[in-house]
């Protein structure tokens, strides 16, 4: 007993003496030992399995939702992964273990063991933890979008990713303007439009200046909660957020083609809601704040109309589990927020998405 | 040793005087301004004088037991203590006393008579939603304080449309609970003027401690002016005069802005919110916050600011984001709304 334990101590002071003598490689250059790797595979199999066993999968079918994953594939993924046609950069292929090619990996693989390796990222691998760990909607975008990845040709990738072709002249920029270039990263999502591409995509045109700058502002100092949208406004300054939002404030906020039929009920139910509140809950009448006319509220309330339910119902989820974050001004919404049931945010949001646009293009900056 | 009496003596007399200080004051129902409290206080007083009594006789039983002269009882005799002074005596002294005190619910429970001012109350975490019905069938919605006319019945429905509370106001009458999903009842019959000060007696969440009223009892005439002044909408804005009436004229702008109207009703404005307390005479009220702060500038930028640290929990949420300088108009406007 007593040697054998002697035995152990020694054993673990040879393994530190081994260690700091440094001769242990720590290059990526030359690779595991076939041991190494296996057993660091074998770990992270087990582990992420184990990991994910309560996950419960929301339906991925959705194309915006795909359009979404998609979108923040080709910002923040691409590079190290590649994409059907485009190989992954040089630089990644050197990492060790270099990422591996989705589009054999994910077949292997099912969307509650890719939903915790894209939340959470994986140990002595390159693979990064999502940006921010209070979206989980928007990591099952990105899920959405890898299970359709293996069956994607090169033209159907660039067909979801690429910038809309730009006929609008609206959003056109002198070229060779450093602004234009940067704001051409907001396009690629937002479009150049500025409507918002797919329904789960903010509609930014007409927005009110002082919102979008505020929200901008919440995204740089981690007020706000996103982890797409974070990493792209953490390089804005002031200068750049104040022309940003004065740009998409001055685009016309038209209304998005096509506009869906909603049964009527459903819609007045959401006017009732907006103009009159739900008293006996104590929900307030939504345009106190967000007024339609935008002549009357507080500029850092955000206008409504015309924006894209999906994305308003998100909104009021993530309000009501406490995960949205936001300007100075968020913790007004919270609590109105989880006074609403799941019907009463598609009413609502149905109703403001079908309202004409008032553009607030008529406010100065 | 009478020395030492003659000393002690003094300090007894300051101490009950303390004591008994307590017993007046805006919230005691030792001090009543009302038929209903001065029942119950007559009440209270034959118990405490009945109590002194039973106190008395159980101590001298206890020195003449350790300190009387030793003698055999009889079985018969010790039957008779056991019995007459455990079973017999309490059961009357109790059964006196329910009697007298169920003699008291029908008058307390009559209903006002017909034509007498009626006030509904809702009990609302953590405030007071006060409806005054006017003889012609209208309707004033107030908030966290109530006044009525000296000598008059005032009947009250009360109602809560989240948790129980108690509807109580010591100096004029006992309490009431406010129950949701039902509508009880009480009359009061205040006897003299005077403010006094209600509170809730249920607890009711965290700011249960918090949620208290005025209540003024007035001359007739003056009442009836009052309820006039409480009817009617608030002022018509002032022209833009000094920087007094612009910072007035900012705030009401602001009420507006910031979306104040979505909860709060000023009448004769476009703010029509039923979520919080009518707001159209705060400015005349004697306390803010339901009976927790005074009614001065101060006070209202507290409130709008700090509104969380003042009343834990409450459903407002704080301002103290606004841009500076609305603060104080909001305060201003809400102060001109006599």
């Amino acid at each position: 007993m007593l040697i054998g334990g002697g035995a152990l101590v020694a054993l673990a002071a040879l393994g530190f003496l081994v260690a700091a003598s440094g001769v242990i490689s720590t290059k990526a250059s030359t690779g595991h030992w076939r041991i190494t790797e296996w057993f660091l595979q074998f770990s992270k199999q087990r582990s992420v399995s184990t990991y994910s066993l309560g996950l419960e999968v929301p339906p991925l079918d959705d194309g915006s939702l795909i359009l979404k994953g998609a979108l923040h594939y080709e910002f923040g993924c691409r590079s190290c992964h590649g994409a059907p046609g485009a190989p992954p950069s040089r630089v990644a292929n050197t990492m060790l273990p270099p990422p591996p090619d989705l589009g054999a990996a994910v077949p292997k693989s099912n969307p509650k063991r890719l939903f915790h390796i894209v939340k959470h990222g994986v140990k002595f691998t390159g693979m990064p933890a999502f940006p921010s760990q209070k979206r989980d909607d928007e990591v099952w975008a990105v899920v959405a979008f890898l299970m359709k990845l293996p069956g994607l040709t090169e033209t159907g990738y660039q067909n979801l990713v690429a910038s809309e072709p730009r006929t609008a002249e609206a959003g056109q920029l002198p070229a060779g303007d450093t602004f234009a270039s940067l704001n051409r990263s907001c396009q690629q999502c937002h479009g150049t439009d500025g409507l918002g591409r797919g329904e789960q995509i903010p509609s930014l045109a007409g927005q009110r200046p002082h919102y979008l700058a505020n929200a901008l502002a919440a995204y740089v100092l981690g007020r706000r909660h996103s982890g797409i949208m974070q990493p792209v406004a953490a390089s804005l300054d002031e200068t750049t957020i104040r022309r940003l939002v004065a740009h998409y404030a001055q685009l016309p906020a038209s209304p998005r083609a096509p506009v869906r039929t909603v049964d009527p009920a459903i819609l007045e139910k959401g006017r009732r809601i907006a103009h009159h509140g739900i008293r006996e809950r104590r929900v307030p009448a939504c345009v106190e704040c967000h007024d339609p006319s935008g002549r009357r509220s507080n500029p850092a309330y955000p206008s409504l109309t015309g924006q894209s339910a999906a994305y308003l119902v998100g909104q009021l989820e993530l309000f009501t589990a406490n995960r949205r974050g936001g300007s100075s001004y968020e913790h007004l919404m919270q609590p109105i927020a989880a006074r609403l049931d799941p019907d009463e945010m598609q009413a609502v949001a149905r109703y403001f998405e079908s309202r004409e646009t008032a553009s607030s293009a008529l406010e100065n900056p | 040793m009478s020395g030492k009496r003659f000393i002690e003596c003094p300090v007894i007399v300051f101490a009950v005087a303390l004591v008994l200080a307590g017993c007046t004051g805006p919230q005691s129902s030792l001090d009543p301004a009302g038929r209903e409290a001065e029942r119950i206080a007559g009440l209270f007083w034959w118990m405490a004088g009945g109590a002194v009594v039973v106190w008395a006789l159980v101590v001298w039983l206890a020195w003449s037991a350790m300190h009387g002269r030793v003698s055999r009882h009889t079985e018969r005799q010790a039957r008779l203590y056991v019995i007459g002074g455990g079973v017999l005596f309490p059961t009357l002294v109790l059964a006196g006393l329910l009697a007298y005190g169920l003699g008291m619910m029908p008058a307390l429970l009559e209903p006002a008579p017909p034509g007498s001012l009626k006030i509904s109350v809702s009990g609302e975490q953590w405030w007071w939603r006060v409806r005054y019905h006017t003889a012609d069938g209208g309707e004033v919605e107030l908030a966290n304080e109530i006044r009525l006319p000296v000598g008059e019945p005032a009947s009250f429905e009360l109602e809560s449309p989240d948790v129980i509370h108690s509807f109580w106001i010591p100096s004029l009458a006992g309490k009431m609970d406010m129950i949701p999903g039902r509508r009880t009842r009480l009359v009061l019959h205040p006897t003299r003027t005077g403010t006094f000060r209600g509170q809730c007696a249920e607890f009711c969440g965290d700011s249960h401690a918090l949620m208290a009223f005025p209540v003024v009892v007035m001359e007739k005439d003056a009442f009836a002016a009052w309820l006039t002044a409480q009817r009617a909408p608030a002022a018509t804005p002032q022209a833009d005069a000094g920087p007094e009436a612009r910072r007035v004229n900012r705030g009401r702008d602001a009420f507006l802005e910031h979306g104040c109207s979505a909860c709060h009703t000023v009448r004769g404005t476009l703010a029509r919110g039923a979520i919080g307390p009518d707001l159209t005479h705060v400015g005349g009220r004697l306390t803010l916050g339901a009976g927790i702060l005074p009614n001065d500038h101060p006070s209202f930028v507290r409130w709008i600011a700090e509104t969380d640290r003042v009343k834990p929990g409450v459903l407002m949420p704080h301002y103290r984001m606004l841009p500076s300088g609305e603060h104080d108009a909001l305060a201003a406007y809400l102060e001109s709304l006599q």
